[in-house]
């Protein structure tokens, strides 16, 4: 029970003891500077290996490895079905008389519906239905259909509209993303990036049909599409050619200090863990989709016992005046580890909002470096 | 054009895929392909791709290993996964495993808890891991290809490499076998469509590395089956090819597979 409470929080928490958590969190928490365990910027992400289209089968696939071992694979299938009008949106017509029935079939079937995009997460050692995958595949999946809830005018740029075929067909699409080694760091970074990537090389065959007709289409898989049309010269894109398939980072606070892809040591002591989904918007500019908070373990770690509270140092310490409000427990003693509680300051997930947004920031990196990963 | 074997194959003596009846599909195969586990290795043989990862020998999870295996040997546990994505049409397992990854995984591990040398770690655990990535035929085979090259990388002893092949024949061969007019072949390493139409069977051999003083004489190797499956119905009069066959095919993928283990020394 405990180990699944854990697992379904920010994943295994290492085992660390209160001084070496009170250490990390210090170093970590320096004002302007944090030091990092392994020596990384604040910004700056673990190494990676990337490759995409790996399996033939599939509409789309990537592989991602971080340098601690840790690899995950994509595969992107679609299937094309026949779109049937929701009994909700029957519904709504039949009470509302304003709307005629062009105008009410046009935007459901325009618009696209989020249940057309499924997500299932493997986790060696959880089942199809523990905590973990289930609440990483909804994560993920509500950054990828939300992507296009927004505005109502350009459906042409999301994931749902882009599944439309035509009033009466669309796309449906299934992920399936396969972590291939126990989880060491919370996984969700290394699933998001592998994600984007595997949607990045999706092809669709090139429909033949047109209007209204039963899809048809072509049979020669070189003039596929991509479901994210891609340019090879940056001077002339049409708006929709910028848009990307989200991407989330794992976000951590320590003290003031905001930091970029978490270790797991990191992760056991952060303040807050956010995972923030940016994608690139029909203008080319940053979009942020979601920010969820996840839980943090520093919350159920074991707090430090100040010298002062120790029975067995009740001789060695200098009797003190304020021993009475010591005693309560609810006081910060420097360098002593206490778990961490009560949430995050406004102006931090600010920084980190405006750290990831910024033009130049960490997203437009990572976007860049992921369209570099050659897409054959 | 017809897409099946039993109509084309005895007016051209080639299979759907253009190979003739003793020939394998393409075979390729790294190791040490997953820092992260004690072995690994990746596999493909034709459109069948396999990754399979090693942990352990490790101590076993509590409550698993006070069992009376435990305390002789290590125990063998394999975890098969088909994924998603792995065949022509995207396939969601329900409950989270279904008959035929179970079934593999039951006949690997049989088969690798009897193969390895786990004396040589009572009270442990070795867990294999293998994902299907793609799925086109020979899985069984396939698998027992991959766990064979993790363990090897994970440096688990073993008397030899323990590959597997399938065969088959060419036609139902449902009627007993006429030494006159034999109209049937038998087929090495079946493909979805293949093995979905024609009766199959699948090996997996060892052979004992001769050591010492037996290491002089060519006869020292002999091969040994260790794996034998078969789902289909057929003649018996047919077994015999089929099983000679699978076992020549068994010899040739060890040595594509000794190969591979050479060449990831060498680098």
């Amino acid at each position: 029970m405990s180990n699944q409470r854990q697992a379904s929080s920010a994943s295994q928490t290492p085992h660390l003891s209160p001084a070496e958590l009170s250490y990390l969190y210090t170093s970590l928490s320096l004002p302007g500077s944090p030091i990092r365990p392994d020596g990384r910027s604040p910004t700056q992400f673990r190494p990676l290996t990337a490759e995409t289209n790996i399996l033939p089968g599939t509409n789309g696939s990537a592989r991602i490895g971080f340098a601690d071992g840790t690899q995950a694979i994509v595969g992107v299938k679609a299937e094309v079905e026949r779109t049937t009008l929701s009994a909700d949106t029957l519904d709504a017509r039949e009470f509302d008389p304003n709307h005629d029935r062009e105008s009410q079939e046009g935007s459901a079937a325009v618009s696209g519906h989020g249940s057309w995009v499924q997500m299932s997460i493997e986790i060696p050692g959880f089942r199809d239905d523990d905590a973990l995958p289930v609440f990483l595949s909804e994560m993920m999946r509500e950054s990828l259909v939300g992507s296009v809830g927004a505005d109502e005018s350009g459906m042409a740029g999301g994931l749902k509209g882009r599944l439309v075929i035509n009033k009466r067909w669309h796309w449906r699409l299934y992920i399936d993303v396969l972590l291939l080694s126990q989880p060491l760091s919370y996984p969700l970074p290394l699933l998001s990036l592998t994600t984007h990537l595997a949607l990045l090389s999706t092809k669709l065959p090139k429909l033949k049909s047109q209007g209204e007709e039963d899809p048809f289409f072509d049979d020669d898989w070189a003039v596929a599409e991509y479901l994210y049309p891609r340019s090879s010269s940056t001077l002339k894109k049409s708006p929709s050619q910028h848009v990307r398939p989200p991407v989330t980072l794992l976000v951590i606070s320590v003290g003031d200090n905001v930091i970029f892809d978490p270790n797991r040591e990191e992760i056991a002591v952060a303040d807050a863990v956010l995972a923030i989904s940016v994608t690139r918007g029909e203008g080319g500019g940053l979009k942020l989709l979601s920010i969820r908070t996840i839980d943090p373990p520093s919350r159920l770690t074991q707090p430090g016992i100040p010298n002062s509270e120790n029975v067995n140092m009740l001789g060695a310490t200098p009797a003190e005046e304020n021993a009475l409000t010591q005693a309560t427990g609810e006081e910060e003693v420097s360098g002593v580890w206490r778990p961490r509680r009560g949430g995050v300051k406004r102006s931090v997930v600010a920084n980190m909002v405006r750290t990831v947004l910024k033009k130049g920031g960490v997203g437009e990196e990572v976007l860049e470096g992921l369209e570099g990963v050659e897409v054959v | 054009m017809p897409l099946d074997t039993s109509t084309t194959y005895p007016l051209t003596r080639l299979r759907l895929d253009g190979r003739r009846w003793n020939e394998l599909r393409l075979l390729q195969a790294q190791i040490s392909t997953n820092p992260a586990s004690s072995g690994s290795s990746y596999l493909s043989m034709g459109n069948t791709a396999i990754m399979c990862s090693v942990h352990g020998p490790a101590e076993g999870r509590r409550g698993e290993a006070s069992g009376s295996a435990g305390s002789s040997g290590a125990v063998v546990e394999v975890d098969v996964n088909i994924a998603g994505f792995a065949g022509v049409d995207r396939r969601r397992r329900a409950g989270g495993s279904d008959k035929q990854s179970s079934r593999i995984a039951t006949t690997l591990r049989s088969a690798f808890q009897s193969h390895l040398h786990t004396y040589l770690y009572p009270h442990s655990t070795i867990s294999i891991h293998v994902s299907v990535l793609s799925a086109d035929g020979s899985l069984l085979a396939a698998a027992i290809n991959a766990c064979t090259l993790a363990l090897v990388d994970a440096g688990i002893p073993m008397p030899g490499l323990l590959c597997g092949c399938t065969a088959g024949m060419s036609g139902s061969a449902s009627t007993p076998k006429d030494p006159r007019s034999d109209e049937l072949d038998p087929l090495l390493d079946l493909s979805l469509p293949e093995e979905q139409e024609l009766p199959q069977l699948t090996v997996g051999t060892t052979t004992s590395v001769p050591v010492g003083e037996n290491n002089m004489d060519d006869e020292g190797e002999e091969t040994k089956v260790a794996v034998l499956n078969m789902d289909s119905k057929l003649h018996f009069t047919y077994i015999e090819t089929m099983l000679a066959v699978g076992m020549d095919g068994c010899n040739q993928i060890r040595e594509l597979l000794e190969g591979v283990i050479k060449e990831s020394n060498r680098a």
